[in-house]
């Protein structure tokens, strides 16, 4: 049976036709396979028509073919991720309570199916029983869908009437489970408040013991592309001198290189750290600067963003990198430009490791003046 | 005369105004201009004088549009506002026809001034593109059918501007025209609204700015405007050449006006530059814009500074003809009905301004919430969004 066939079919069947939602399923499931395949793997920029009537397709499945479809969210691209979503949010909501909020509810916590798919349904069954869902997020504290993990923190912390012992307990376990830096640092603030005291740059795993070299030339932006000794001495790795060990007090980790080095415009440092991982894979290189910034791990580049004073936020920038079991190095250079902007005066930035989740892996030790 | 107009018209509840849709960005060609003769309303409040009402999912800056029997608007929501939404709602009766959400592909980082849904949707009465700050573009047909999307910081990884890019997008005869102007990875590009396909795509400078492209004629045929702090680029339609260009301070935020052949340019006050030509015609420095565009119709020239001072001039030579204060800070752009001028308040004040040689507040009315979207018209009704929430201003009886 041809698709254009299939596609009449699914619409005859959703309009009420004779042949029963479960039997079209089995019958659908090649091309279905096929139309998921296609959306998931959308490439941006091209190849739209074709992207449109799959996702119509998708549209007109019968309950059966959400699971599949939610499934094909695991390995999608970004432009597939919406693809899907498309065709899927107007699938449900054609279908109704077709899919029941069992169902969907089902879908939620279903551990088979990606963060994505399952956040995509929990929006679903909101939708359909606030209550439901929000039973769900319960046992939501470990979810690796980070905005179920928040709803299910926020939940955990609402005002309650329970006595100072239960809140207590309540604000520990959210901290642990907590990866967003809003809710982290309510939570410290409810506990240091609380006679707990939390360091929340400690929590959130910013490296704070850094060696400073500066600073270097950067009139007209020259600097950025331009290799000074730091940087050729660390790809090369070698140990150049002349650093100097400083140790960030900020709640944010953040490096202040005007209060290091000297208040200055169009110039530029580099600062080293040693960290600590507990074992070698990939992990998430987390930066945060309002200045042009360069990032290597272990001499090898991870990132560079030449953007100056266009906003600042912790996890700004993120890349994934290769670390190794042990000790590795994090070499920053942080650019100033020549901005006389009242709001371009800050010259920092703020670095931590993590996992995709955001949990702080890198650990350090002792500060040193120099290697 | 237009005062007595003004006075009779405030007397009576009504004012001049639009019958059409409202399709995009500062309504029909972007500038800012109500045709028709319809009739608002000039006096409302939350408990009077309102059609509906409309709670957003999320929030947004970015105005609503009129299409047909639609009224659509964008916002944003979750906790990196990286769910993005195009919400088309009932023009009658307020009611949500549908909405479609899209995961963000792009930064989501920005001010709090701003918002992801910022820049304003347009439409060609059958398709519906939105363009976000995460410089997600998405074209939808009237009933909420994904036809084709753009990742464009996908295919641009240095495209984004975390203060929040505020471009809309533009539709003229059949191409979108999208402005992504940042530090990273800046670009225009025209797209074929039909198959979302590129037709041309030009680098721009690597600098930032916040304004949207504008339709201007230049020999009889229609380019797009695109603004800069660096100047101004006026590109063919077809094929994206440059056609015309000036350097100068133009300001990064309110956009140019076009009337009459002339542009009035937002820099330190306003340069009048005629299309296709060198030096401008004037300068009016005490024609200054603050974020708000300035509007440019029937000879005259108008715009709100930052101390939310409206300021009326003559488009032949800059002169001052009359200024009046208003009160709040003015993020929205004011727009023209009839002979009204209509600036709304980020406090929710909406001022009703006559637009004679003596500039009066004919009306002031307030709405809770925060209001930084330019306002559409459509109908003899106004479409005043908060940040939260969207309120039809009903029609007069």
């Amino acid at each position: 049976m041809g698709g254009q066939w299939k596609r009449i079919l699914v619409a005859f069947v959703a309009a009420g036709g004779v042949v029963g939602p479960q039997t079209l399923a089995a019958d659908l499931s090649s091309d279905l396979s096929s139309d998921l395949a296609r959306l998931a793997a959308a490439a941006p920029g091209t190849g739209h028509a074709p992207l449109a009537a799959a996702a119509d397709t998708l549209a007109a499945i019968p309950p059966a073919g959400i699971r599949p479809a939610l499934a094909a969210l695991a390995n999608a691209t970004p432009a597939g991720a919406n693809w899907l979503r498309s065709g899927l949010d107007r699938a449900v909501e054609r279908l109704g309570t077709e899919v029941s909020a069992d169902t969907l509810a089902g879908f939620v916590t279903d551990p088979a199916l990606p963060p994505r798919a399952r956040s995509l349904a929990f929006g679903w069954l909101e939708a359909r029983d606030g209550a439901r869902a929000e039973d769900l997020l319960d046992g939501m504290l470990d979810e690796s869908a980070l905005d179920l993990r928040r709803a299910a923190v926020a939940k955990l912390l609402a005002p309650s009437s329970a006595d100072e012992v239960a809140q207590r307990e309540a604000h520990r376990r959210a901290l642990t489970a907590a990866r967003d830096v809003d809710q982290v640092e309510a939570i410290a603030t409810w506990l240091t408040e609380h006679g707990e005291p939390v360091d929340v740059a400690d929590v959130l795993g910013f490296i704070r013991r850094w060696r400073v070299s500066g600073e270097y030339d950067n009139v007209g932006g020259v600097g950025f592309a331009t290799a000074y000794p730091p940087e050729s001495a660390d790809a090369a790795g070698s140990d150049p001198a002349d650093w100097k060990g400083v140790e960030s007090a900020d709640t944010h980790g953040a490096v202040d290189l005007n209060a290091i080095i000297a208040t200055k415009k169009g110039v530029l440092a580099y600062a080293l750290a040693t960290v600590t991982m507990p074992e070698a894979g990939l992990a998430e290189v987390r930066v945060g600067s309002p200045c042009a910034v360069v990032v290597w791990v272990n001499g090898r580049q991870v990132m560079a963003h030449e953007i100056y004073h266009a906003s600042e936020a912790i996890d700004q920038y993120v890349a994934p990198a290769e670390f190794r079991a042990g000790e590795n190095t994090v070499l920053v250079k942080c650019c100033q430009n020549e901005q006389t902007d009242p709001w371009a005066g800050d010259w920092k930035f703020q670095v931590r490791i993590t996992d995709p989740l955001g949990l702080p892996l890198a650990r350090q030790g002792a500060v040193e003046d120099s290697r | 005369m237009t005062r007595w107009c003004a006075f009779l018209a405030c007397c009576l509840g009504v004012a001049a105004a639009a019958a059409a849709d409202w399709p995009e960005f500062r309504g029909p060609g972007g500038r800012g201009l109500a045709a028709g003769e319809a009739a608002i309303r000039t006096t409302w409040s939350a408990e009077e004088g309102i059609a509906w009402k409309a709670d957003l999912r999320g929030r947004g800056v970015s105005s609503p549009i009129v299409v047909g029997d639609l009224v659509v608007v964008t916002s944003s929501s979750g906790p990196r506002q990286e769910r993005l939404h195009v919400i088309a709602l009932d023009k009658a009766t307020g009611e949500q026809r549908w909405e479609r959400s899209f995961w963000a592909t792009g930064r989501t980082l920005c001010h709090s001034t701003s918002a992801v849904a910022a820049g304003t949707p347009a439409s060609d009465g059958e398709r519906i593109v939105a363009l976000f700050s995460s410089c997600d573009l998405v074209c939808l047909d009237l009933a909420g059918r994904l036809l084709w999307q753009r990742n464009l910081a996908v295919e641009h990884p240095r495209a984004g501007n975390d203060v929040g890019m505020g471009s809309s997008p533009r539709i003229i005869d059949g191409t979108v025209i999208v402005q992504i102007d940042c530090q990273g990875d800046p670009f225009a590009a025209g797209i074929d609204l039909a198959t979302g396909d590129d037709l041309w795509s030009v680098p721009r400078d690597r600098i930032a700015s916040w304004s949207s492209p504008l339709p201007v004629s230049l020999a009889g045929e229609t380019a797009v405007l695109l603004q800069n702090p660096n100047g101004l680029e006026l590109r063919r339609l077809a094929d994206g050449e440059l056609a015309w260009s000036w350097r100068g301070d133009c300001s990064g935020i309110p956009m140019t006006a076009a009337a009459g052949g002339m542009l009035y340019v937002p820099s330190a006050g306003i340069a009048a530059v005629p299309v296709g030509g060198g030096e401008p015609a004037w300068k009016g420095a005490k024609l200054s814009c603050g974020i708000a565009s300035p509007v440019a119709w029937n000879g005259t020239v108008a715009c709100v500074n930052r101390a939310g001072v409206l300021v009326i001039g003559a488009a032949e030579d800059g002169r001052v003809r009359g200024q009046v204060r208003l009160s709040g800070s003015f993020w929205a752009s004011p727009i023209v009905v009839g002979d009204l001028l209509v600036a709304v308040g980020k406090e929710g004040i909406t001022f009703l301004v006559s637009t004679g040689d003596t500039p009066e507040i004919v009306a002031q009315n307030e709405l809770p919430g925060t209001f930084t979207a330019t306002p559409a018209v459509a109908d003899g009704s106004l479409y005043l969004r908060s940040e939260t929430a969207l309120w039809k201003v009903a029609a007069p009886d």
